[in-house]
């Protein structure tokens, strides 16, 4: 017994699968490193590069949905084949809302008026980022290398995400009670911190995927959740 | 050859099959089968549920037909083959010597690979049978014939050539015949070895969607070389691997997320 499938085509369609998703999650994580980037230094001319390199992420997640399509129609594959085909469609589909989530960081960049830019909110924007683009990374790791301990790691590490965002969310509050011409900013400011914290939720997905991947069942635990409040309920899902 | 005496542990590696609501037509229990001295089967140990389908899957030669064979005795056909164990439908002993074998396979049919039609009409193919067990009145056999011909699904297109010659029709429709004729003596339980290995897909198809109809009112057991018939069909899946049963359970769950190695490796095509 062995790896390797009796028809060495099937083995050859399946680790295509796997490296085209892999390739999007490479995509995936520069426009989010990229929109961030742009978004806390106000780079328009960068974040028309986010948002034009949007299609790119789509035309990869249509070819993965075709080639999968295609290979369960070729191959009618079970088991741990249709387990990996199943989520190379999950993944790319999660990696491509992440890519519209970037691209919407990117418009709201563009949109983005006056001299108010606070610098101590847009760190604390930086670093829900870094925390998102860490999972992100990780759990892409956990894909390609088929690494439970990792995507369970990532699945339980999204609780720190959406403290900061809660937080983040009071504080814009504040400024904006503070004086109405903030409104606009902080309003933008908000759904950009929203995104990312959306994003955090897709790695999440992610990492339940490949759990799914591995061990052919759902993730039994209740995932850890960290402030309680209805504020922060109503904030993060 | 009974020996009551084996006792065995299942040498199954998984969580047994919950078992509520499910009512054990067939108990396997330490089952041994010798073609000489060539151990075929080794300590098979299985349930069969009344109702549900069941789909013996695995390798050439891993034992799956020998063990369909043995639910209706079919090796005492031939000299030096013997089962050691216990196999009992509901309660009745099948392999003891005392066992009367007519009987025994009047209630468990079997349909095989080929299609095999009497060469004789259609109508005799399936009264054939039923006169053996029964004497039933010329009009009770027109209407068991009609009622095994409709159940099998072959009723419309032969009901106006009954007395064709059964070797006249189609492959597909042969096999009809062939399930026809047996569930015409009114069997609890059915065995298919390999029913569609010689059909094209459309007769495939009927023959699947008549398993589906049949396991209302019957016990199927289906031994198959084709995964995705043994997922379409089947309620539990059995794989066996050179004469030991190596998993058994849900067919969801077999061909989903099996538990065994050995049973991924076969049903994903990775095996030799």
């Amino acid at each position: 017994m062995s790896n390797e499938h009796t028809s060495k085509a099937f083995d050859t369609d399946l680790q295509d699968l796997t490296r085209k998703v892999s390739e999007m999650g490479g995509l995936a994580e520069r426009v989010v490193a990229d929109a961030v980037q742009a978004l806390t230094h106000r780079n328009v001319e960068l974040a028309t590069r986010v948002v034009a390199a949007d299609p790119n992420i789509d035309a990869l997640q249509q070819d993965i949905e075709e080639k999968a399509i295609l290979t369960i129609a070729r191959r009618q594959p079970m088991a741990i084949d249709l387990r990996e085909i199943v989520a190379a469609l999950r993944v790319s589909n999660d990696l491509e809302r992440i890519g519209d989530l970037a691209k919407n960081i990117g418009k709201r960049v563009g949109a983005l008026e006056g001299d108010f830019y606070p610098s101590k909110l847009l760190r604390g924007v930086e670093h829900m980022a870094s925390l998102v683009l860490n999972q992100l990374k990780h759990v892409l790791d956990a894909y390609a290398g088929r690494d439970l301990d990792s995507a369970l790691a990532v699945w339980k590490g999204d609780q720190e995400i959406d403290a900061l965002c809660t937080s983040l969310f009071r504080e814009l509050l504040t400024y904006m009670m503070e004086d109405p011409r903030n409104i606009t900013f902080c309003i933008h400011l908000m759904f950009c911190a929203k995104n990312i914290e959306r994003m955090g939720d897709h790695a999440t997905n992610i990492a339940e995927t490949v759990h799914y991947m591995i061990e052919g069942r759902p993730i039994a635990d209740q995932r850890p959740k960290g402030d309680t409040t209805a504020f922060a309920k109503a904030m993060v899902t | 050859m009974n020996v009551a005496t084996v006792t065995t542990t299942p040498t199954v590696m998984h969580a047994p099959v919950d078992a509520a609501g499910l009512s054990e037509r067939i108990s396997i229990r330490g089952l041994n089968f010798y073609y000489g001295e060539n151990r075929a089967l080794k300590d098979i140990t299985l349930s069969l549920y009344a109702g549900k389908v069941t789909a013996f899957i695995g390798p050439s030669g891993c034992g799956k037909s020998t063990l369909l064979r043995v639910l209706n005795r079919m090796y005492d056909l031939y000299p030096n083959q013997r089962a050691e164990g216990h196999v009992d439908l509901d309660g009745d002993d099948i392999l003891s010597p005392k066992q009367d074998l007519n009987l025994l396979r009047a209630r468990i049919g079997m349909v095989f690979q080929k299609p095999t039609p009497f060469p004789m009409s259609i109508y005799e193919n399936i009264a054939f049978g039923i006169r053996l067990y029964e004497r039933l009145s010329r009009s009770e056999l027109d209407e068991r014939v009609e009622s095994a011909l409709r159940r099998a699904a072959l009723w419309e297109e032969v009901k106006n050539k009954l007395n064709a010659n059964g070797l006249s029709l189609s492959g597909g429709q042969q096999q009809r015949l062939c399930i026809a004729r047996t569930v015409a003596v009114q069997p609890e339980v059915i065995l298919f070895d390999e029913p569609c290995s010689a059909l094209d897909p459309i007769s495939t198809a009927k023959i699947e969607g008549l398993i589906d109809e049949l396991k209302a009112e019957y016990t199927i057991v289906i031994v198959t070389h084709n995964m995705q018939q043994a997922a379409r069909v089947s309620d539990f899946t059995a794989f066996m691997y050179m004469g030991e049963l190596v998993e058994f359970d849900t067919t969801s769950k077999m061909f989903t997320a099996p538990h065994d190695r050995r049973t991924q490796d076969y049903i994903t095509g990775r095996f030799g």
